[in-house]
């Protein structure tokens, strides 16, 4: 019931808008590119979203460097900025000096990576060695061509409420927690082994919901949606189809809480011992907290962090600094996003976002493997060395163009259905089957 | 121009051309193209904006709908109405299609029967008039995401006040985001929330337009309250419900801010299953994830086309129903002249004047059957 009746005022301001956009591009076009003279006053316009740290960053860049000014738009969620981003690269315009891109949708910026500059011509080689080897290889496109600078990474750890815990007579300790998971060796089947013995002694269920499971199941895999020469690789692949089944069984015997994803019921499943186990990428450890913080809990609620993780190392997430080739400062904007990048910058903002360096320097530095507020609210727990000892043995997947099609459209239902009950594994997995030859093989 | 195309043929006559020239000066010559082009000049900016805004888009989306395109990596050939002929076969669309027309529905009709309501009780004479006005536009001075997110944590499945609500009372809880029908009605709640204040106040406006006079008179003659709406407030607004009803179905078919953010956290947008994306969500969707282009494009002119087949069909309902009610009226207008005739003329003239001025007053409260037999 909305456009209509709105229409000619949103037409209105979409005008002035794109008057104003017009204006501002004239503006940015009439003032001279840049020919290396760092003198000359430049404005350098940087994108972001969710939370990565850099206010404070921003700020010494500029007392650093008096003839930058940085003009820094954050977008709320990764999703709307990928929004923002293909809008702006579609229509050839509106793009910052320094893009951030997210992992999820780096497969889709890579079919346009020849529209990102390559920041070998800018100094990347000088410090290629900063990051973890699999992060450069993810940022770099088939001719070679380095389009991103790697920020944070998301190894994953297993996040458990210890007061649940403690109430199943499961211990609480957050090594013997990662003992009772396998340790080093640990395995889904242990995972849902000891979910069973908890669902057994509490009757409630262990894990939110499906989808995060099988978000990490599929990450851990050597290829995982798509074979690394780009074929897709889901019909007819065994080890992703074995790995339903153990879920989707588990998940029919009750240890999923069918939650929503990214709600929780506003949190409140957080603090309510709806579930007492939580995928734990770096980052949604900053999440964990405000979810159980906006549900009126705290460090009391009980929740820890240990250094386990079923079915060996993965990574969830992580971002790049990109400048697009619609930057007309590309050299200042790549100096920029080296400088957010590197081992300090990126030990600063884990500080305050919790967002794991990909910079191994930056994963030693004492602000990373030290206390800090997040650190307190679980449980003491040492974050950053954990998160550190996670990154080990990772290994970038090849994500192809559909990668998030697949995992949200394609699984996405299936995940729900098997979660409600509406349907058992082998259907779900049918179903989800049938979505893919609809949605991508035959699109 | 003008002066130089009515002036060739006296001037043929005589070899000479300049000096008819010299009839009309400059001056009169762009006197008169300043009467001639200066109205279109005028009006101009908006036939510029329109085309700039309006024209131009629906022609390059026509365009894009008839390429295979990619969002990012732009065009890949001309595949003809292929768009067409794959979202017509594709049970998403329809699927889509129908979730909107559930959804249009289940707003529209309540919507504009309270916002008439309303209108009506806000027509009276009531106290604090203004107060009650104001009241009635807030919920469409509130922003829509406001809006829906209230309500997409009031219809939550498991921690939302409607389903606790239901649980104290113990009846089972209502699966508002997983279900099509609940999550349908839950859609259409948001929208009716937001705009039935503002159609009524648009109503309340019309109604305010007609003449009191004529409430008096038909108050005279007998007509109750009830009566009153529905023979004389009802057919004298018309015009105003036609516009109200006609854009309530624009954008009952455009829906796309409530069902986007009802469960913004789903991994597909509307639903897990799909089970309130709407026409536009679903072309959002094709162009933004699944970066389909062409095929979006082919589904926006799909929609114009069908916003255009309701908006005339729905044109043509309202203007059959308002026509009709005219012939009715006519028609019991002539029966009861017809009627009054025949009773002057059954009635002899000598004995019939003490007679009627009697009979007249008796005739009122007696006027139910003819409005039974009217209705």
């Amino acid at each position: 019931m909305t456009f209509s009746r709105r229409t000619t005022r949103i037409a209105a301001i979409a005008g002035a808008a794109a008057f104003a956009l017009i204006a501002t591009g004239c503006s940015s076009s009439s003032t001279p590119a840049s020919t290396g003279s760092s003198t000359d006053p430049i404005t350098l316009t940087v994108s972001t979203f969710g939370t990565m740290g850099y206010d404070d960053l921003y700020k010494q860049y500029e007392a650093d460097h008096p003839n930058i000014t940085i003009k820094a738009t954050n977008i709320d969620t990764g999703d709307n900025a990928k929004t923002d981003w293909q809008t702006k690269e579609a229509a050839g315009s509106g793009l910052p000096d320094v893009q951030a891109v997210e992992e999820g949708w780096l497969s889709a910026v890579m079919q346009v990576s020849d529209q990102f500059n390559d920041l070998s011509k800018y100094g990347a080689n000088d410090i290629k060695d900063r990051w973890v080897d699999w992060k450069l290889k993810q940022a770099t496109d088939k001719n070679g061509r380095i389009i991103g600078y790697g920020s944070d990474i998301g190894p994953e750890g297993l996040c458990y409420n210890k007061t649940d815990f403690a109430a199943a007579g499961l211990p609480t300790d957050r090594d013997a927690v990662a003992t009772l998971f396998g340790g080093s060796s640990a395995t889904w089947d242990d995972y849902f082994k000891v979910g069973a013995q908890y669902k057994a002694a509490t009757g409630k269920a262990f894990y939110d919901q499906s989808g995060f499971l099988w978000n990490a199941m599929v990450n851990q895999q050597k290829e995982g949606y798509y074979k690394a020469d780009g074929t897709l690789n889901v019909d007819g692949n065994a080890d992703l189809k074995a790995l339903w089944t153990k879920l989707s069984a588990a998940t029919s015997s009750g240890l999923s809480a069918n939650q929503t994803a990214w709600d929780w019921g506003k949190g409140k499943a957080f603090t309510d011992g709806t579930f007492s186990t939580f995928v734990c990428p770096g980052w949604m450890l900053g999440v964990v907290k405000g979810q159980v913080t906006s549900a009126g809990g705290d460090a009391s609620t009980g929740w820890d962090f240990a250094n386990v993780f079923p079915g060996g190392a993965a990574n969830w997430g992580g971002s790049f600094l990109t400048v697009p080739t619609q930057s007309k400062h590309p050299q200042e904007a790549a100096d920029l996003a080296a400088f957010l990048t590197d081992a300090k910058s990126q030990a600063a903002a884990f500080g305050v976002a919790g967002t794991f360096p990909s910079v191994t320097a930056a994963q030693t530095d004492p602000a990373v493997t030290g206390t800090n507020a997040l650190s307190t609210f679980f449980n003491n727990a040492p974050i950053g060395q954990i998160l550190a000892d996670r990154a080990k043995g990772v290994v970038a997947q090849f994500k192809g163009p559909d990668d998030s099609v697949i995992q949200s459209q394609v699984f996405g239902p299936s995940i729900q259905e098997i979660d409600s009950g509406k349907a058992d594994g082998a259907t779900a997995w049918n179903d989800a089957i049938t979505l893919l030859n609809q949605l991508v093989v035959n699109k | 121009m003008t002066a130089t195309l009515t002036t060739p043929p006296q001037t043929t006559d005589d070899a000479p051309s300049p000096k008819p020239k010299q009839k009309v000066p400059l001056k009169h010559r762009l006197n008169r193209f300043d009467v001639k082009a200066s109205p279109y000049l005028y009006i101009a900016p908006f036939f510029v904006l329109f085309g700039l805004v309006g024209l131009f888009p629906l022609g390059y989306t026509f365009v894009v709908s008839l390429n295979k395109w990619n969002l990012l990596t732009g065009p890949a050939g001309f595949v003809g109405l292929d768009n067409y002929v794959a979202e017509l076969t594709d049970p998403f669309f329809w699927n889509s299609l129908f979730n909107t027309i559930s959804i249009f529905l289940l707003s529209a009709i309540p919507q504009l029967v309270i916002a008439v309501v309303i209108a009506a009780v806000l027509d009276q004479n009531i106290r604090a008039k203004t107060f009650w006005r104001m009241s009635v536009l807030i919920p469409y001075v509130v922003t829509p995401v406001a809006v829906t997110l209230i309500f997409s944590s009031a219809f939550d499945e498991k921690y939302g006040l409607i389903n606790n609500l239901l649980t104290a009372f113990h009846l089972d809880p209502v699966m508002w985001k997983t279900e099509t029908f609940p999550s349908h009605i839950a859609i259409a709640t948001m929208v009716n929330w937001r705009w039935t204040g503002y159609n009524a106040l648009i109503l309340l406006a019309a109604m305010q337009a007609v003449p009191r006079d004529i409430y008096e008179s038909a108050a005279l003659d007998g007509a109750g309250p009830i009566r009153r709406f529905f023979s004389m407030t009802l057919p004298s607004i018309r015009p105003t419900m036609i516009f109200v009803i006609i854009t309530a179905t624009v954008g009952g078919l455009q829906i796309f801010t409530e069902p986007k953010l009802f469960n913004p956290t789903t991994a597909t947008p509307g639903g897990p299953q799909r089970q309130y994306q709407t026409t536009v969500l679903y072309l959002w969707d094709l162009a933004f994830n699944r970066q389909n282009f062409g095929k979006a494009s082919a589904v926006a002119w799909l929609l114009f086309l069908i916003i255009v087949l309701f908006g005339v069909l729905n044109f043509l309902i309202s203007r059959r129903i308002a026509s009709g009610e005219a012939r009715a009226s006519k028609r019991s207008t002539a029966r009861r002249l017809a009627r009054i005739n025949e009773q002057r003329n059954s009635i002899p003239v000598a004995a019939s004047e003490p007679a009627e001025t009697v009979a007249a007053p008796r005739a009122q409260p007696d006027d139910s059957p003819t409005q039974e037999h009217r209705s």
